[in-house]
């Protein structure tokens, strides 16, 4: 437990330290892997606890996104823009997790890859609202909405950076926390055994529908943070391609550690960001990297690390 | 950004041996030596589609790119500096993009941007071209938001654009309508802002120009349509005599063979694709793009009949052994102006090299063309024509060309709305 | 107006060549193949290669499909077979390695540049039915896919390798005790579904553009299809692609502004009413 603390206070601050240290691009860039490194954590909320595998996290995500633009837009102040982004995006979950928490494996991937695609066609096709396939443009990044000498101009890229920061680290502080809640600890009874956890007491598809939505609302929040950022939010935000990216991050970082997702988005961005400097194949070369990573470490950095960890202990 | 800075920041990468060493590293300022003491090299980051079912587009914008900075370099630079073109995959995603420029500008260190395919894109990139403060030439995006909107209306100044919007697809392609013997017009095109803002004005302006024609359907096609059939037969099965298209690309290819499938051409007395002279669907096509089809592009190989447009013709052919396509054209262009420009200039300072461009002549292949002061939008005519089938070609290539001067379909401020 | 269903019938078949063999291996192997739109991709230039060289389609019919299969051999008996005790998760991420890798081998191989060679002189007439044109080709693909349709058919019914595919699709557990070798079922069911997939793109080559990425255009309407039919039903497959195709091209007369989004909403209502799909098997 020690451990973790210590774990979560050094990642906190290296995140925190990055724009004294780091040039714009650099710090756009790491702010970007918090944005997936969250939006991957609220997709492992449901994978790693519990095997559902949700192919639809993009629609989470552009709901919040496109919330929080349409609120700054209209002059509301940034953070409650966001939380309100967070909480729309939670709100679609909840009508959507209704139907989706009925179904098993491979039928909730696909049930959650439908909606996700409703929502790109909805974005698309309602251009008066979102403004279709342009998109969202000239958000602004105003001020935070806090009373009196507190509420200070997130114009400059650098305070929002640490502003945007603090939320991504608060956020996964509390998801830490709720996996080791009762919450936790019933979706893990339900992914070692549904119908005895149903047996023990532990009311299943309430506990998955719980988590369902609360991985929306993070996944929102990602979204909604995602806004002020690009400064233009599109509909490729609830596209199936960007649904894929939390699930390959996890599936890159390991899915049974809580570290994991985060590690996979930073490896993810990352790589990708160094393949395209080499070569414009970077297509070919990102898939054969995965490619070795699949039959190397299979069960994710993480996982493989903490197996080449395991027998030096026992001896 | 402070020079003493970033050496802490190579410090720290290099200690804790971050992966991502390289990134964040501080832009070289070159000495200056030559006649216009500017810095060397001159960055132009280029971000196009590499990638996926439109990578032919990118490649032929890179191919014009790189001609432009080969010549350029082997007389010398601009002013004395060499230019160094980097390019990245723009994937047709607003967020790739955004991250695009970030990177060429924040870290590759670019003097300035040219590139974009797709009008979200530009229109998002757009957005952030006062914060980075550097200048964005797009050679492919063509969507009138980008004039009208961003430039005219809300004074992004850092916006500029060498190749026609759609004024070439909706408005040209109206002047030669009027002149067909065809009342009755339905579309197939994009289900996007493109599509729909090309079938507006065409409708808009041919309705001017022959109010007796009638618009009598239209199917649009969500991107990434892999067949066209039930398009096809949904529109001709309100018996229109003409069709009105801006498909492009592979998929313009698709629906021009199926619609060949369905006897289109036969039942049909005209049949407009914008986009259609793009080399890649000239070459897609091949043999069997019908005769007579109307189509026109960004740029065309064939026209001008000029010094300059022969001389490119030959210089590409020469490098790439292919023909130039209209992205080739407009890459080469961006940079070509951009050198004007700064030696105009005698400064890469955004600024300065603003005012140069604005109001900037320019002897392009496409033909002479001047860049409005008021929407930095680059005027230029290009022209429809038919297509036919000249065995001195490896590819279909346009007859009976019809040329419209700028003046008769270009928009012009304060760009009033467009009725229907 | 029944002649736009009929369009949309024709369109399907593409559809269903592809879902079937997805279907296929899913039932069977329980792998979720992303690559499958890659193989039909495949299935497309190696047709064009083989037309090139032969000039013939009918060759190219032949032999691009094949190529694809022994494509699809190595890529089951090389990487997948590595996996299988691996989570379901991680081979539907070394599937999704291979699209990336395809796209762009493909496209290192041969360009960007869109390939299209000429419809077949034979196909490329049309037939008059009432007022309107419905081409050859169309009526040619078809009966392709009915042909294919009814081959699988016989094939899983009447043989005894059928047999043993219907079995493990239905209980792997029980096959095994049977004495099914899995390991070598496992690779010719993949190959059968690579070639599926590869006629479809062969199919394909003369009447739409041949581009990297063409299947990651169709490969998430073969997942909608094979859902909702049923995963590992060829008969759910068959259907759904049919379903698919009508709705496409109906909705194109009726509700245009959904063109994007019917097929999705197809999908969510069955799997809202029937989980599992329309022919599928209820799971546990």
């Amino acid at each position: 437990m020690r451990a973790r603390l210590a774990a979560g206070a050094v990642l906190a601050v290296v995140v925190l330290l990055v724009p004294a240290i780091a040039g714009p691009f650099l710090r756009y860039l790491v702010l970007n892997m918090l944005l997936l490194a969250l939006l991957a954590l609220s997709f492992n909320l449901l994978f790693g606890m519990t095997g559902l595998l949700s192919f639809g996290q993009g629609a989470f995500y552009a709901g919040g996104a496109y919330s929080a633009a349409l609120l700054l837009r209209a002059g509301v102040p940034l953070l409650w823009s966001i939380l309100l982004g967070a909480l729309a995006a939670a709100a679609l979950a909840a009508v959507l997790g209704a139907f989706c928490v009925r179904h098993t494996r491979i039928y909730f991937s696909m049930l959650t890859l439908a909606f996700g695609m409703l929502v790109y066609a909805v974005v698309w096709k309602w251009t008066a609202v979102t403004g279709g396939d342009d998109g969202l443009i000239g958000i602004p990044r105003a001020r935070i909405g806090l009373p009196g000498p507190l509420d200070f101009s997130l114009d400059s890229p650098a305070r929002y950076y640490l502003f945007a920061a603090v939320l991504v680290l608060l956020s996964m502080a509390v998801l830490h926390r709720l996996s080791a809640s009762p919450l936790g600890l019933a979706l893990r009874a339900i992914r070692e055994n549904a119908e005895r956890a149903e047996f023990s007491g532990v009311p299943v598809r309430r506990t998955i529908y719980i988590a369902f939505v609360t991985a929306g609302l993070f996944a929102g929040l990602s979204g909604a943070l995602l806004a002020p950022l690009e400064q233009t939010v599109s509909p490729s935000t609830a596209h199936w391609t960007k649904s894929a990216e939390p699930v390959m991050a996890t599936l890159i970082g390991g899915p049974l550690s809580f570290l994991g997702p985060i590690l996979g988005a930073v490896v993810y961005l990352g790589l990708k960001e160094i393949i395209v400097r080499f070569t414009e194949y970077w297509l070919l070369v990102f898939g054969l990297v995965l490619l070795a990573m699949v039959l190397v470490f299979r069960g994710g950095l993480v996982g493989a690390a903490s197996r080449l960890r395991m027998p030096r202990r026992r001896t | 950004m402070a020079p003493r800075r970033g050496t802490t920041r190579r410090r720290f990468l290099k200690s804790t041996g971050l992966a991502l060493a390289g990134l964040g590293l501080p832009r070289a300022i070159g000495a200056a030596t030559a006649d216009l003491k500017l810095k060397k090299p001159i960055k132009i980051g280029c971000q196009t589609i590499l990638s996926g079912p439109l990578g032919g587009y990118g490649e032929f914008m890179r191919k014009g790119a790189t001609l432009a900075m080969e010549e350029i370099n082997a007389q010398g630079g601009i002013g004395g500096s060499p230019i160094e073109i980097s390019f990245r995959d723009e994937e047709l995603k607003v967020d790739v993009g955004v991250k695009n420029a970030r990177y060429f500008v924040e870290d590759w260190g670019a003097d300035f941007l040219i590139g974009i395919d797709s009008s979200a894109v530009a229109l998002a990139v757009g957005e952030i071209m006062p914060s980075l403060n550097r200048i964005l030439i797009v050679t492919h995006g063509a969507t009138e938001k980008y004039n009208e909107d961003l430039v005219f209306k809300r004074h992004v100044r850092q916006c500029f654009r060498v190749c026609v919007p759609v004024y070439q697809d909706g408005i040209a392609s109206a002047l030669v309508a009027k002149d067909l013997p065809v009342k009755r017009w339905a579309t197939i095109s994009p289900d996007y802002e493109y599509g729909h803002t090309s079938w507006r004005m065409f409708r808009a302006y041919l309705k001017r120009f022959k109010p007796d024609v009638e618009f009598v359907g239209e199917s649009f096609a969500k991107f990434g349509t892999v067949d066209f059939s039930s398009h096809i037969s949904k529109v001709m099965g309100l018996s229109p005599e003409g069709i009105f298209s801006t498909e492009w690309g592979g998929e313009a290819v698709t629906m021009v063979k199926q619609a060949k499938l369905f006897k289109v051409f036969e039942q049909t007395k005209a049949f407009m694709i914008g986009m259609g002279a793009a080399m890649d669907v000239l070459q897609g096509l091949g043999a069997d793009y019908p005769d007579g089809v109307w189509a026109s592009g960004r740029y065309y190989f064939g026209y001008p009949d000029s010094a300059e447009n022969k001389r490119f013709n030959e210089a590409f052919r020469k490098r790439w052994d292919t023909y130039p396509s209209y992205p080739s054209e407009t890459a080469y262009t961006a940079v070509q102006a951009l050198k004007k420009a700064v030696e105009k200039a005698r400064s890469v300072e955004t600024e300065k090299v603003i005012e140069a461009l604005e109001g900037l002549e320019l002897d392009r292949p496409a033909g002479k063309c001047v860049i409005r002061k008021e929407d930095h939008q680059a005027v230029y005519a290009v022209p429809w024509g038919q297509i036919r089938h000249d065995p001195k070609f490896p590819m279909p290539t346009l007859t009976n060309l019809k040329v419209f001067t700028t003046d008769e379909y270009y928009r012009k401020p304060p760009f009033a709305p467009v009725e229907g | 107006m029944l002649f736009q269903g009929l369009v949309g019938l024709s369109e399907a078949m593409y559809l269903w060549l592809v879902a079937a063999g997805l279907s296929l291996i899913f039932g069977v192997m329980r792998v979720l193949n992303f690559a499958h739109g890659s193989l039909y991709m495949l299935g497309a230039y190696f047709a064009w290669v083989a037309f090139r060289v032969s000039g013939s389609f009918w060759v190219a019919l032949l032999v691009g499909p094949l190529v694809v299969a022994a494509v699809g051999w190595a890529m089951e008996f090389g990487f997948l077979r590595r996996v299988y005790s691996a989570p379901e998760a991680f081979q539907l991420l070394l599937t999704f390695a291979f699209v990336l890798i395809l796209d762009d081998a493909v496209k290192l191989v041969f360009g960007p540049v869109y390939q299209s060679p000429p419809t077949p002189a034979a196909l490329s007439g049309a037939v008059l039915i009432g007022h309107s044109v419905l081409p050859t080709y169309h009526l040619f693909i078809l009966g392709v896919g009915a042909l294919v349709g009814l081959g699988l058919w016989v094939f899983l019914e009447k043989t005894s390798f059928g047999l043993v595919i219907r079995a493990t699709a239905a209980d792997r557990e029980m096959a095994r005790a049977l004495g099914v070798r899995a390991s070598r079922l496992f690779t010719w069911v993949f190959i059968l579904g690579a070639w599926l997939a590869g006629l479809g793109g062969a199919l394909s080559m003369p009447v739409r553009a041949i581009s990297p990425g063409m299947g990651e255009l169709i490969i998430i309407e073969a997942f909608v299809v094979v859902v909702l039919g049923g995963l590992g039903s060829l008969r759910g497959a068959f259907v759904g692609s049919l379903l698919i195709g009508l709705l496409h091209a109906y909705g194109l007369l009726f509700m245009p502004v959904f063109e994007l989004a019917l097929g999705y909403m197809a999908m969510a209502l069955v799997l809202i009413v029937r989980p599992w799909g329309l022919f599928g098997i209820r799971e546990g």
